[in-house]
């Protein structure tokens, strides 16, 4: 019984977050992330002028790569006024940090996009490409652009991508094809039943 | 010898085993330890159809450094030598695939998926149909591991080996998956041996690790870790026995060859081997007050048994001018290259846990605690690249101090207990101390350029045995009444965690 009601909130839970949409990308600013520009060490800030702002963002991605990502404060502004901004804790991986920021309706021209690094031990690279001149705001840190990619929710949601995702599931392998899904979707179903039938066996 | 017995036997509910006093044990004990019961075989499944669907979720190649061991299992099986560069240069059949699939642009970038077209996926057909080499000159960050693990994939990539060498994957990362079963059999039986008291709640600790979503990803994928895993469970096992009913020539040899086997499989398993040895000599001085000469018999069987197979490795590595003790000496050389012994110490300990009063701040501004080993723990996948939303790493707070609190109380409520168990318990805490302390100084030799490279929870894998122990405990701390309500709902958390996590793992990859 108590596995059953587990079980179905599990479903619940499954069915409400397949409800929501994901981020998808809603513009970049055509840089590349192909060439480490510098490293940014401690505490410090680096912004970059002469953004533009697609309508409708929640989400920056910026091309910083660290192991372990000093917190991040990012504020973007126009006319020296801020429009947004949003905070990632420290601690992140990767090639890239996302950070959500206050959702914005419309769009804007010429915002300067500013991220400002908690003090971290560690190593942040700059990623982007090259500029003949430094990068004006930039600090004299790095001579060029950052890449910078906004995001916003998508107008679908999960359910309504789910053909989508499952024809890609079934690429990239060998056997290749859409039964990977199903076998997948069999595997943990079996699992289940299994650990409820010992469940049942061992606690009744 | 005579064969000890347990004394919880007679006491179901105390919990308390003191192998010193043999007794004669009652039918419900004899009937629960002949044979391997239906539940542990049941638990091993469950662990192998998760670990299964991991290994169709996870995209080809995209485990960390699963690249590098495919590289290893494949130069083994085409050269029969072990590969003896670092370099990433791998056969131009491995290459191509991994730039088709493009690898290299996924791995660390969450924002890009697989492969997503029909046209791409052609290229690949094409590209992995030619007759290009499979012999390569190096297998990255592999080259310096023992090579157990890789021999035996080298029968799955055989069987593979008429098809292209994602065929060799899957059936290499089927094969893998076995070991999440093994793992999860040895937990069972460790639990069996550790909570004789508590039966039913073998089965919720064994379920727990059965779903626990890291061994899934880990033992689904071409990795040394899934074994790794499945060996130190099966220490654990042996030592809980070792404890449980005396050290016999039987045990000793098979806790042995288990510390062999965990030797040529991965160097990290170094970590338990002191806690393992301080296992064993404990043990011995016990089975002295029996007979001192089969006690002694016993350990030099255990020695021999272990080091055996380890230094006839080592001597043909050293015959073959292979650097087999690369971690080892590295560490040494690490803890000279940055002068202090005591700083070193400081930074294990903050790598882990928070800093005391006096302590340089090695991580300012970040809880090691939380956000390696807890947030990790709770949801750290691809190439240590995919994780949840913020807010799923609060939520998920709620039920872990849940079961911290049951975990508490059926420790507080079982103190008299433990207090007989000290010298088990011991053993148990310099295995993980040790590597904990090996993790940490692996981190520490990339100090100050980059921290937590190994901030990955999949290293405390070869402790599950204690995850699954700390489930079944938090069950039996609900109570007699409520206890088997407590451990399906854990199990039932736990399905929910798993499943999640494979979600996460499909939106990150094919989103």
């Amino acid at each position: 019984m108590t596995l059953a009601v587990g079980l179905a909130l599990t479903g619940l839970a499954v069915f409400a977050v397949l409800q929501h949409s994901p981020l998808i990308a809603a513009g970049s600013n055509g840089v590349e992330a192909s060439t480490e520009l510098g490293v940014v060490q401690g505490a410090g800030s680096y912004c970059q002028p002469g953004e533009r702002l697609p309508r409708r963002i929640s989400a920056l991605r910026l091309s910083f790569a660290a192991t372990t990502g000093p917190k991040i404060v990012v504020a973007v502004s126009s006319h020296r006024r801020v429009v947004t901004s949003g905070t990632i804790g420290s601690g992140w991986y990767g090639a890239s940090v996302t950070v959500a920021v206050r959702p914005l309706r419309r769009a804007y021209s010429d915002v300067t996009v500013c991220a400002h690094f908690d003090s971290l031990t560690g190593d942040v690279d700059v990623l982007g490409e090259q500029a003949s001149a430094a990068a004006p705001g930039a600090g004299g840190l790095v001579p060029g652009k950052l890449r910078i990619v906004y995001l916003r929710s998508s107008t679908k949601s999960w359910w309504s991508l789910a053909g989508w995702v499952i024809g890609h599931i079934a690429l990239g392998r060998a056997p290749s094809g859409t039964w990977i899904v199903f076998a997948i979707v069999v595997l943990v179903a079996a699992a289940v039943a299994l650990a409820a039938l010992a469940l049942t066996q061992e606690l009744r | 010898m005579r064969r000890q017995h347990v004394r919880c036997a007679s006491a179901p509910e105390a919990n308390v085993c003191t192998p010193r006093a043999p007794i004669v044990p009652g039918p419900a004990y004899a009937a629960a330890h002949r044979g391997l019961p239906a539940a542990a075989w049941i638990c091993a499944l469950v662990a192998f159809l998760n670990a299964a669907a991991w290994s169709l979720v996870t995209p080809a190649f995209q485990v960390p450094d699963e690249p590098s061991h495919f590289a290893y299992v494949q130069d083994l099986a085409e050269t029969d030598t072990l590969p003896t560069s670092s370099q990433e240069s791998f056969s131009p059949a491995e290459e191509i695939a991994l730039r088709d699939l493009k690898q290299r642009e996924v791995r660390y970038s969450p924002q890009n998926p697989v492969i997503f077209n029909a046209a791409e996926q052609r290229q690949l057909r094409h590209d992995l149909a030619l007759a290009l080499s499979r012999v390569g000159s190096g297998a990255g960050v592999a080259a310096s591991e023992p090579p157990l693990y890789y021999a035996l994939l080298t029968i799955p990539y055989f069987d593979g080996s008429s098809g292209t060498i994602l065929d060799s994957l899957l059936l290499m990362r089927l094969c893998s998956a076995l070991t999440a079963g093994l793992t999860t059999l040895f937990v069972f039986l460790f639990l069996r041996e550790a909570l004789p008291a508590a039966r039913w709640t073998w089965t919720v600790g064994a379920l727990g690790v059965g779903f626990a979503p890291l061994l899934g990803l880990m033992s689904g994928a071409v990795n040394p870790d899934g074994l790794l895993c499945a060996i130190s469970a099966a220490l654990f096992y042996c030592l809980a026995r070792g404890f449980r009913r005396g050290l016999t020539p039987r045990l000793a040899l098979l806790t042995g060859l288990v510390i062999a086997a965990g030797l040529l499989t991965k160097l990290s398993f170094i970590g338990l081997v002191a806690g393992a040895a301080l296992g064993l000599v404990l043990l011995t001085l016990r089975a002295g007050h029996l007979s001192r000469g089969v006690a002694y018999r016993s350990l030099a069987l255990a020695s021999a048994a272990a080091l055996a197979p380890v230094a006839v490795y080592v001597l043909v590595n050293e015959l073959t001018g292979r650097s087999a003790d690369g971690l080892v000496s590295s560490e040494v050389a690490s803890a000279a290259a940055h002068g202090s012994a005591l700083r070193e110490m400081s930074y294990i300990w903050q790598f882990f846990l928070p800093r005391l009063p006096g302590m340089h701040d090695y991580f300012p501004g970040l809880s090691t605690t939380r956000r390696f080993w807890i947030d990790g723990f709770i949801g750290l996948y691809g190439w240590v690249d995919t994780v949840f939303p913020a807010w799923v790493y609060n939520i998920a707070l709620i039920p872990l101090a849940l079961l911290a609190a049951l975990l508490a109380r059926a420790l507080i409520t079982g103190r008299h207990a433990l207090r007989h168990r000290g010298a088990e318990l011991t053993v148990y805490a310099t295995m993980t101390i040790g590597l904990m302390t090996l993790i940490g100084a692996s981190d520490y030799r990339e100090y100050p350029t980059h921290i937590g490279n190994y901030a990955q929870p999949r290293y405390l894998l070869p402790v599950i045995a204690l995850y699954g122990a700390a489930l079944a405990l938090a069950a039996r701390g609900a109570g007699r009444r409520w206890g088997p309500v407590a451990g399906t709902s854990i199990v039932a958390l736990l399905i929910a965690h798993d499943v999640f996590s494979q979600l996460l793992e499909i939106s990150r990859y094919y989103g």
